[in-house]
């Protein structure tokens, strides 16, 4: 039976609102030590996630004006916690990104669930093909 | 001004082009990094293998696949004295996520340091290493 996204993502995730500037997104992972944020919305709604490569395209800005909501990677790239692992590889592919968020499975729903990362798919990558040796 | 070689980390894990892609996957999840260098027998970088180089073999068997055939070859070359901002525009432009740098001096291209895009967000954030466990220290009395 093909493994699904709750086997290895993890419960919560770091979250910043909209409004906040990029500055202080670039202090909350480096704080935190996370390649990724998620933004939300007044409701607590996903409405995108912040990698790394996001904060680098603002560099020569002016981070203490430009806000979370100008950089973010769009909410699209979510996936739910019933969804195959094989689903969301290829959307990582697809979208060159190392985290997904995770949704709640219920439908209209846009409230974190929890964050898949890619290090967590490599190391049961590296373990499955032990136990198979 | 800040240099490339103020803000790399030293050192580069790195593998040869022959070892498997299960070499590459173990040694990520052990050091917890998402890229590690390919180099021959010589020092001389090949390329490199990222996360997602990697993730692209899900499913599939990692013990059949070489690092050769899954690396990115190794294209744009990054001096340690170059300042930040170059190294930044190269990212920007090629959409990657690190660069490796190399020792100018020696004859074949040896990796000395990789510069990450993480690097750079901890440089735009202005907090400083240690800074904030400081912060989180408690006075003892």
């Amino acid at each position: 039976m093909e493994e699904r996204v709750m086997r290895l993502m993890k419960r919560g995730a770091i979250t910043v609102g909209e409004d906040a500037t990029v500055r202080e997104v670039a202090q909350v992972m480096v704080v935190n030590r996370i390649g990724y944020c998620v933004v939300v919305n007044d409701k607590h709604e996903v409405v995108g996630i912040i990698s790394p490569r996001s904060i680098l395209r603002a560099f020569g800005m002016d981070l203490d004006r430009t806000k979370a909501k100008d950089i973010l990677l769009p909410h699209t790239i979510t996936i739910t916690p019933s969804s195959p692992l094989s689903e969301a590889v290829a959307l990582m592919l697809e979208k060159r990104v190392d985290h997904l968020v995770v949704i709640a499975d219920r439908p209209g729903s846009r409230a974190v669930y929890g964050i898949l990362h890619g290090e967590d798919l490599v190391r049961a990558m590296a373990k499955n093909q032990e136990t198979k040796a | 001004m800040i240099r490339v070689c103020d803000l790399m980390h030293k050192g580069v894990l790195y593998c040869y082009p022959d070892d498997s892609a299960q070499v590459i996957a173990d040694m990520m999840a052990t050091n917890r990094i998402r890229s590690v260098a390919v180099v021959d027998e010589s020092g001389e970088v090949w390329g490199s293998v990222s996360m997602l180089d990697l993730l692209q073999l899900y499913g599939k068997k990692l013990d059949k696949t070489q690092a050769q055939e899954i690396m990115r070859p190794y294209r744009i070359e990054v001096d340690p004295q170059w300042p930040i901002e170059k190294a930044i525009e190269l990212m920007k432009k090629h959409r990657i996520e690190h660069l490796l740098i190399i020792d100018p001096h020696a004859g074949p291209k040896r990796p000395v340091g990789i510069l990450t895009d993480f690097d750079i967000v901890r440089y735009m954030s202005h907090v400083e290493l240690g800074v904030y466990e400081q912060m989180l220290k408690v006075p003892s009395d």
